[in-house]
This record gives structure tokens, C-alpha cells and sequence, in this order.
């Protein structure tokens, strides 16, 4: 009881202590006053001193009268909160005084921990935040899989066989997306549909905001068609999520109850963007492919990811014989995957680059900033001789760094998060293809990483300059306030190491982005493999109710067509279903009837478009062998195919190609399919990729969805308008989507690439200037210090040209170390690169060459002009000045 | 300094305590006093006077008051209060054990 009265009796005389601080601090003063008065005077009295050696031999027995209230105020208790709070009024006076320090450093480190916090909060969303489900860890991704690296979709045969076998999953779901037109109240608009059978909410354990979720009721072939939809379709289409249960929505022309809407932060399921969500009814499969399912598990209880691996392998194995005329991989597993893993892997190489990247760049900025630091203690040495004579304590004095460090930091983190707000926009923007990007936000997590990275900055700021001041010697020089001593020496070769860092991190950013450069003039440089100028595209999806048949499709085109090309201005009409250069539309295996692969083995694959002959001559893409398409080639006649000069150059070593046969499709109770010729090359993987393609004529296999290709003449706006109004009035119900240039599609594959470069590029030119801006501070300050010296040398005859040369091989010392080091850490980072470019090598010579001689260019101006400066001055006055 | 200070640190508020016997005292009368009742043996270095006469303040010990100095001058005196008596007493009976047990240890051969 006694013990918390006092307890609470010396708080409160602490707090009262710390209140009146002022009052005591006054208090002290004059009793100290009085005590050194009455020394002196008892001094002059027994000893017969002069009052002025009395008063002096007073204060030497006193003792540092600034220690002395320091340790009195100490005893007081609150001595650290008053000295914090005067530690950093006395920090913020100080910075304020010299703005143009204060600005720049800010500026950097906001530069710095603004990438790196903005680079963190995509990371964040995208790799580790948590799935919006419960045990997201238990859900998987089952893929087919035939090696390490190599894996794809399921196919309908595949999830039933999966569905109806295994033992391992509490639920299992399958499905597939597609943009088809969907109407509501006569509006038709393009939309991102994905089909999913009951599993995959059940799986996911996802409820829909309003309405309910399929049941497996929905799912068979014949029930009523019921949709969930997302909130922001339900919005858009109903004014509200609520009000949209129980409307109805037309998908590709089939009327679909909606029964279910999604909550709004439910914009994607298992990684999967989609407006409409309609029940998946499965049709009855007579083959076993095609692929490209999804199909998402939930582990049952207790069942290990290894036992359900091994589950799915047993059914594979069983599942193999019984389609194996239409299948001969032998050898692919069914497999599953954690779902997070199948999407980090994705997002892993683009977030990486960037992460490496900016903490490049915030290491450059830290290096920078700590260099300003060092060079502001070492111009206040004379202060800090001062508070030393005055008597306080290294430790404090060192402190006060800290404290500067800290507050200069915090100021840095505040402008890093607006710097941060902005770089995640252009970070989603350029990445808009990562799934869960766009929930990036700069949230709680983000503020306090930033928070962290500041403090993690301070530190290492404020370490040295305050180590500085503790150890001896080096704080000898400091507070001697002499800049000559040797001490002092060592700090100026600190500064060379700060600089070296500062060259050499840059060297990685400058090659990573040359090498990116290089790959994109390359990029842009390919032949697409057809002219791209006046040629338009114009997406047409037609309604599935209306057009079920292909007979129904080929009768609007044939129909369409010839109206087309009385357009004017229109040289050629053609349909394709691919879209160069990286939409390949669909992509098939097959097998060379005179070089087939082995029993079980992997058959190739290939882009597989379908196209009507004149694709060729509206694209213009020549015939090299062989002719295109005739007017026979139709349903139930004999296959024919087209192949790519390319194809050819891949699969068939003699370079004959015409009228050579292969399965398509692993369907071995087909008949083959005849090549009968050879075109040129198109890209239709991306501009990076080979040119390889099997064209199959439209008229064997109608497609709803397809893309007309226009040569035109004259005004593609025009065209394309006139070419619309054919289509509408023909088929009011078609969703028509364009058209577009493809040359403006081209510019937009290469678009990405681009943004990711010119995001790279502005980070290596940041870093590039904060290297050569500590080159130029570090060698106009020894230019100043050796003021004098240079003088004397002068004066003994040196010609200006020695000193110039004399300053400038200083500082390129530095400048020829820091690119050593640079090339050697960009050379093992290099191979980490490849993967990223294109026809460019991540240790090419000429790359590596010219940005050494960048960096070598830049550092050489930057020695320059403090070495002019040095060899105007004049010997007489700069000897006269000491 | 701080050495010296350290090394009278358990004996300084005893010492303080006892000049104080006699009645209140300033800073200085205190470090005057103890040098005269010590023939200039016990010079207090004065950096640690002060923080000791706050620390004795704060607990309860001694009390301070702001009067005026035989010399004239506004000065802070310093009282020995009841508590400090018994701490006193306490103390110098503690000290004179030590004291002693040390001599006996000397005194042997």
C-alpha cells in the first residue's frame, strides 16, 4: 500500500517536474549562480586570489556546467522526454535552416520509399494477402500435367471422370469463360461470361450477396438456365444488385434467370474476372478433349495435398484407355495445385523485376541522402566543438544525429506515400493483366511498411555520423572542429565508399533497361508477317439461340460478304477467327501421319485459326506453295489445312509440305486431314514468338465468333461505320465490337513491354542523377578544402590542365570502381533477365559497353565542373584566405 | 569526475544528511561545511552535490526553501526533515558497522 502511494506520490512529482521544467531549469541556474559567487568570493577571501583567477578556478572545481544540469536533470527522471522534445524542436529548426538540404533530401527519400511502398502494396494484393475464402489454403486448381514445368486445362470428360472417383475433395468444380454478347431489355452488349457448375461456389465457399448460389440441379443438361451476376453487372443493368434476382438476362441469345449477385468486392472467382456467372451445363463429350478447363477443389478433411495427388493419378490412369483413340498422352497426370500458387507464379517475374528495381533505387537514394548527412556533420564540426566545450556528453550529441535522421526520414515516408499513391497507379495500370492487381490500395499495411522503411532509413542515416561522434578519435577531429586531421581523412573515404555504392547499384538499373530497350527496338522491328496499314478489324459474335447450327452461320456470311465488299473503299473482305499478333483463338495438336510421335508420347501444338480464303488477301499474306481453300471445302468433305512457312520449317525437315497428311486433334477415328499449301508466316502467339499456324477453312467448322478483316483504301472510320450498318441491318441481334486498326493492335502488344521499360528507365535515370550529384557534391567540397593546396601547386607552376586532370582522375576513380562493381552485380543478376527479353542476351556485349560509357559520360561532367572551378582559382588569394 | 562521484555515492548522503544536523543550508554552505569538519579531506566535486541534494529532495529527506543568504543573496535552503533523521540515524549506524568491520580487516596481520 505504502509502496504505490509512493509510487504514485514520484510520479507525480515527476510530472510536475516535467511541467515546470522551464521553472526549474531557471531555479538551477541560479543556484548554480550563487554557488560559483560565493566560491569566488571565499576563493578571494582565505586564498588572496584576484577575483578573476578565483572565479576561474571556481568553475574548473564546479566542473561542465551543461553536464552538470544535465545529470541534475537526470535525476529528475523526465530527463529523456524533455530532451526528446528538445531534440527534435532542436532537428526541425535545423533542417529548416538549410532548406536546400532539407528539400533535396526529402525529395530523394520520398523518391525512394514511395517506389518501394507502391511496389510493396501490389505485391501485397496480388502474392500475400489472403483469398476472400474460408481455408483458402485447402483449395486447389487441378491442371493435366506430363512434366515438370508443363501443364494445361481439363477437359468435360476429365472433371466428370474426377467428380464421380475421387475420394479426396469435399467439392469439386469445373469452368470455362468467353466474351459473348448478353442482352437485358434489348441492349446487347459484349461481356465476360464464365460458365461454373454449382462445385465451384461450393468449393470456394461462396455466397452470393442477394439470391442464392447454383445447386446441382442447375448444373444438368435441360434445367432451367439460371445466372448469378456480378454486382457491378446487376448495377449497371438494374439500377441495383437487389432488384437484378429474378430478371432475366439473354447470354449468346439464351434467356438465363438471374438468381444470385455477387458482393461488390467479389469481382472474380478462383482468379477468374466474370460478369455473368450462368450455371455450367455440361454437354455430353464424344472426345476427350478439348481442354482448357478450370477445375477447382476443396480438400476434404484430413486429406493431404500428396494423397490427393496420388487420388487423381489413379483416375487418370483409368480414365486413359477408355478415350484413348481421340488422346495418346499417355504420360499427363491430373494434378493439383494450391490455388495461390497458381496465381503467384504468374505475378512472381513481373512484381520481382520491379521489386528489385526500386529497392535498387531506394538504396541509391539512402546512399545519396546519408552522403548529404555526412557532409552536413562535417560542416557543422565546429558547432559541435562548441557543444562540446559547453560539456555535453557524446552520447547526446550523437543522439541529436539520430534524432535529425529521423525526423528527416518520417518527412521522407510522408512524401513517399503520395509518391507511392501515384506509382500504383502506373504499377496497375501497366500490370492491369495480374490477377487481384487492382485490389492493390495504399492501405494500413502500406502506411506502415513505409513507416518501417523509414525508420529502417533513419537508422542507417543516422548510424554514422553518430558512431562518428562516439569513437575517439573520429570524434576528436569533429569536435576539435578541424577539417585537416587525420580523422577527418577517414571520413572523406567513407565518402568514396558511399559513392561507389551509389555508381555501382546504378549500373544493374542502366543495364537492365538498355537490355530492355534493345528488346523492344527488336520487338518492334518484327515482321508481323502481313502490312498493317489500312487494314481494320471488326469483332462480330452472333447469338447462339439464332445460329446453333453452322449451316444458319455460313448463310448470314454468305449473305454478309459480297454486301461487304461493295463497300467503298474496301479491297478485300475475310474472316478469321484469330487476331494477330497474340490472340491465337485456339490452339490444337496433332500428329505428322509420315513422322508420327511415338506411342504415348507429346504431340505438338499448334495456333490453329480458322480463316476463309480471302483472310489471306485481306491481310496480305502470300501463298508460297500449294493453293488456299476451294469452293468444296465444306462440311463433311474431306479435311484440308494450310500451313505456315514456318510449320513447315518446324516439322517437316525436307520442306515439302503439300499433300502430306496429319491427325489433328489426337482424333486417330478421323480421316486425316491433306495439307494442300503453304503460306507465309503470321504471329499470332505474340510478336516474340514463332510464326507457326494451321489454318483450317471456316466452312469445315463454323464459328459464331469471328473477326472480319478489311483492306481498304480510303477513310477507315468510314469504312468501318458503312460496314457496321451492313451487319446491323442483316443481324440486328449480332454484338459487333470495333472495328480497330491492327496496327493500333500491334502498337499495343508491344504497348506493356514499353510502359515496363519507360517505368525501368525513369528509375535507372533517378538513380543515374542522385550518383552524379553526389560525384559533383563530394569533389566541389574537396575542390573547396583544398582551396589552399591547389594554390601553392599553382603558384609552384602547376598548369591549369594538371589540375583539372588531378581533380577529375579523383573522381573517376570512383566513377571506374563503381562501374566494376556495377557490371560484376548486373552480370550475376543477368541470367535472371532472360526470360524477359527478347533476341537480346542478358550479358550482351554492346549493351553492357554502352552503358558503361553512360555512367562513365556522366560521372566524367560531373568531375568536370568542380575541376573548371578548381583551376580558375587564383594562387595569390586562395594562400591569402588562411 | 564522474569516477570520483560514483566512488562517494553511498557515503555523499550520509555526509549531506549530517551537515544539515545543525540546521538549514544553501549548495555551498553544505560543501563549505563538509570541508571544514574534514580538514579539506572531503572536497564534494559539486557536479554531484546538486543531482544528490534533488535526488535526497525527492525522497522526502531533506526540504528545500528559497530564502535569502547571510551574504544577501537569494539561495535555495535545504532542511533535514523528520524522515531524514531517522535516515540519518540509520545510516551513520550502518556506516560505523562498516566502518569498523573494514578497520578490523586492516587491523589484522
Amino acid at each position: 500500500m505504502g509502496r504505490a502511494l509512493e509510487c504514485v506520490q514520484r510520479l507525480a512529482r515527476r510530472a510536475r517536474a516535467l511541467t515546470r521544467a522551464r521553472t526549474l531549469d531557471a531555479e538551477l541556474d541560479a543556484e548554480v549562480r550563487l554557488h560559483i559567487d560565493l566560491e569566488t568570493d571565499d576563493l578571494v577571501r582565505t586564498r588572496g586570489l584576484s577575483p578573476e583567477e578565483a572565479r576561474r578556478r571556481a568553475l574548473v572545481a564546479f566542473g561542465g556546467v551543461e553536464r552538470y544540469k544535465e545529470a541534475q536533470r537526470d535525476a529528475r527522471g523526465v530527463r529523456w522526454i524533455e530532451e526528446l522534445a528538445q531534440d527534435l524542436r532542436y532537428a526541425v529548426r535545423g533542417l529548416l535552416r538549410s532548406p536546400a538540404f532539407s528539400l533535396s533530401a526529402v525529395l530523394v527519400l520520398g523518391l525512394g520509399i514511395g517506389a518501394t511502398t507502391a511496389v510493396f502494396s501490389a505485391v501485397h494484393a496480388v502474392l500475400l494477402a489472403p483469398f476472400p475464402y474460408p481455408r483458402a489454403d485447402r483449395i486447389v486448381r487441378i491442371y493435366q500435367q506430363d512434366g515438370p514445368t508443363n501443364r494445361w486445362g481439363l477437359s468435360v470428360v476429365d472433371f466428370r471422370a474426377i467428380e464421380a472417383q475421387q475420394r479426396s475433395f469435399s467439392a469439386v468444380g469445373v469452368l470455362k469463360w468467353s466474351d459473348v454478347p448478353a442482352s437485358v431489355g434489348g441492349r446487347t452488349e459484349q461481356r465476360r461470361v464464365v460458365w461454373a457448375t454449382s462445385g465451384i461456389f461450393r468449393a470456394l465457399a461462396v455466397h452470393p450477396a442477394y439470391g442464392r448460389a447454383p445447386t446441382p440441379d442447375d448444373d444438368r443438361p435441360g434445367a432451367p438456365r439460371v445466372v448469378v451476376a456480378s454486382d457491378a453487372f446487376a448495377v449497371r443493368a438494374f439500377g441495383s444488385a437487389a432488384s437484378a434476382v429474378g430478371k432475366t438476362v439473354a447470354i449468346d441469345g439464351l434467356s438465363h434467370t438471374i438468381v444470385g449477385v455477387l458482393a461488390p468486392e467479389v469481382r472474380r472467382l478462383a482468379g477468374v474476372r466474370g460478369d455473368l456467372w450462368p450455371a455450367f451445363q455440361l454437354p455430353t463429350p464424344t472426345r476427350r478433349g478439348p481442354f482448357g478447363h478450370v477445375v477447382i477443389a476443396r480438400l476434404a478433411d484430413g486429406v493431404t495435398l500428396d494423397a490427393a495427388a496420388a487420388d487423381l493419378a489413379g483416375i487418370s490412369e483409368r480414365l486413359f484407355p477408355e478415350w484413348a483413340s481421340s488422346y495418346q498422352n499417355a504420360r499427363a497426370r491430373f494434378t493439383p495445385v494450391p490455388l495461390r500458387e497458381t496465381i503467384v507464379v504468374n505475378a512472381r517475374k513481373a512484381l520481382g523485376l520491379f521489386g528489385v528495381a526500386v529497392s535498387l533505387v531506394l538504396l541509391v537514394a539512402v546512399a545519396n541522402v546519408s552522403h548529404l548527412v555526412l557532409v552536413r556533420v562535417m560542416g557543422r564540426s565546429r558547432e559541435v566543438a562548441l557543444r562540446t566545450v559547453l560539456g555535453a556528453t557524446r552520447a547526446r550529441l550523437a543522439r541529436m544525429w539520430i534524432t535529425e535522421s529521423v525526423v528527416l526520414a518520417a518527412a521522407g515516408g510522408a512524401a513517399g506515400l503520395l509518391v507511392g499513391a501515384l506509382g500504383l497507379r502506373v504499377l496497375v495500370a501497366v500490370n492491369a493483366n495480374l490477377a487481384r492487381i487492382d485490389e492493390a490500395r495504399l492501405d494500413t499495411t502500406a502506411v506502415l511498411f513505409a513507416a518501417g522503411v523509414s525508420l529502417v532509413v533513419a537508422v542507417i542515416m543516422g548510424a554514422y555520423p553518430a558512431a562518428l561522434l562516439l569513437r575517439r578519435d573520429l570524434g576528436t577531429a569533429l569536435r576539435s572542429g578541424d577539417r585537416s586531421v587525420a580523422g577527418a581523412r577517414r571520413v572523406q573515404s567513407l565518402r568514396g565508399v558511399l559513392l561507389v555504392a551509389e555508381l555501382a547499384l546504378t549500373v544493374p538499373l542502366l543495364a537492365a533497361t538498355g537490355l530492355l530497350l534493345n528488346s523492344i527496338v527488336r520487338l518492334e522491328r518484327v515482321d508481323p508477317g502481313f502490312p498493317p496499314e489500312h487494314l481494320l478489324a471488326l469483332h462480330v459474335a452472333l447469338p447462339a439461340a439464332q445460329y446453333a447450327d453452322d449451316s444458319s452461320i455460313a448463310t448470314l456470311w454468305t449473305r454478309a460478304l459480297p454486301r461487304i465488299r461493295e463497300v467503298h473503299g474496301i479491297v478485300h473482305a475475310g474472316l478469321g477467327t484469330a487476331m494477330p499478333p497474340d490472340d491465337p483463338w485456339d490452339e490444337n495438336n496433332f500428329d505428322l501421319i509420315d513422322y508420327p510421335v511415338p506411342s504415348g508420347g507429346t504431340q505438338p501444338v499448334s495456333p490453329w485459326p480458322l480463316v476463309t480464303s480471302e483472310y489471306f488477301a485481306a491481310l496480305g499474306v502470300p501463298l508460297l506453295a500449294g493453293r488456299l481453300f476451294g469452293p468444296a471445302d465444306t462440311v463433311g468433305a474431306p479435311p484440308e489445312v494450310v500451313v505456315s512457312r514456318s510449320w513447315v520449317r518446324h516439322y517437316l525437315p525436307d520442306g515439302r509440305a503439300v499433300g502430306r497428311q496429319l491427325i489433328a486433334g489426337g482424333c486417330t477415328s478421323c480421316p486425316p486431314t491433306t495439307i494442300v499449301g503453304v503460306v507465309g508466316d503470321v504471329k499470332y502467339r505474340g510478336l516474340a514468338e514463332s510464326g507457326d499456324a494451321v489454318y483450317e477453312p471456316l466452312s469445315q467448322g463454323w464459328s459464331r465468333d469471328v473477326n472480319l478483316f478489311l483492306r481498304t483504301t480510303g477513310s477507315s472510320a468510314e469504312v468501318g461505320a458503312r460496314v457496321r450498318a451492313v451487319l446491323q441491318s442483316l443481324e440486328p441481334g449480332a454484338s459487333l465490337d470495333g472495328p480497330v486498326l491492327v496496327s493500333d493492335r500491334l502498337a499495343e502488344s508491344v504497348a506493356r513491354p514499353r510502359a515496363w521499360t519507360a517505368l525501368l528507365a525513369s528509375f535507372a535515370g533517378a538513380a543515374l542523377v542522385l550518383a552524379a550529384i553526389g560525384i559533383f557534391g563530394t569533389l566541389s567540397d574537396v575542390v573547396s578544402a583544398r582551396r589552399r593546396e591547389i594554390g601553392v601547386r599553382m603558384a609552384l607552376g602547376a598548369t591549369p590542365r594538371a589540375i583539372v586532370s588531378a581533380v577529375v582522375g579523383q573522381g573517376m576513380r570512383y566513377a571506374l570502381a563503381g562501374a566494376v562493381l556495377g557490371l560484376a552485380a548486373a552480370a550475376a543478376g543477368a541470367r535472371w533477365m532472360g526470360s524477359v527479353l527478347f533476341e537480346v542476351s542478358p550479358g550482351d556485349p554492346l549493351t553492357l559497353a554502352a552503358v558503361t560509357v553512360l555512367l562513365l559520360a556522366v560521372a566524367g561532367i560531373a568531375c568536370w565542373l568542380p575541376a573548371r572551378r578548381a583551376a580558375t582559382v587564383d594562387p595569390a588569394d586562395a594562400i591569402r584566405v588562411e | 569526475m564522474s569516477d570520483r562521484a560514483d566512488l562517494l555515492q553511498g557515503t555523499l548522503d550520509l555526509l549531506i544528511l549530517k551537515t544539515l544536523v545543525l540546521g538549514p543550508l544553501h549548495g555551498w554552505g553544505i560543501s563549505k561545511r563538509l570541508r571544514q569538519l574534514s580538514d579539506d579531506v572531503l572536497d564534494v566535486g559539486q557536479g554531484s552535490l546538486y543531482p544528490a541534494l534533488y535526488r535526497l529532495e525527492e525522497r522526502g529527506w531533506v526540504s528545500a526553501e528559497w530564502g535569502t543568504s547571510p551574504e544577501g543573496r537569494r539561495a535555495k535552503f535545504y532542511t533535514l526533515t523528520r524522515q531524514g533523521k531517522k535516515q540519518l540515524l540509520a545510516e551513520q549506524s550502518q556506516w560505523r558497522l562498516f566502518a569498523t568491520a573494514v578497520e578490523q580487516v586492516l587491523r589484522a596481520t
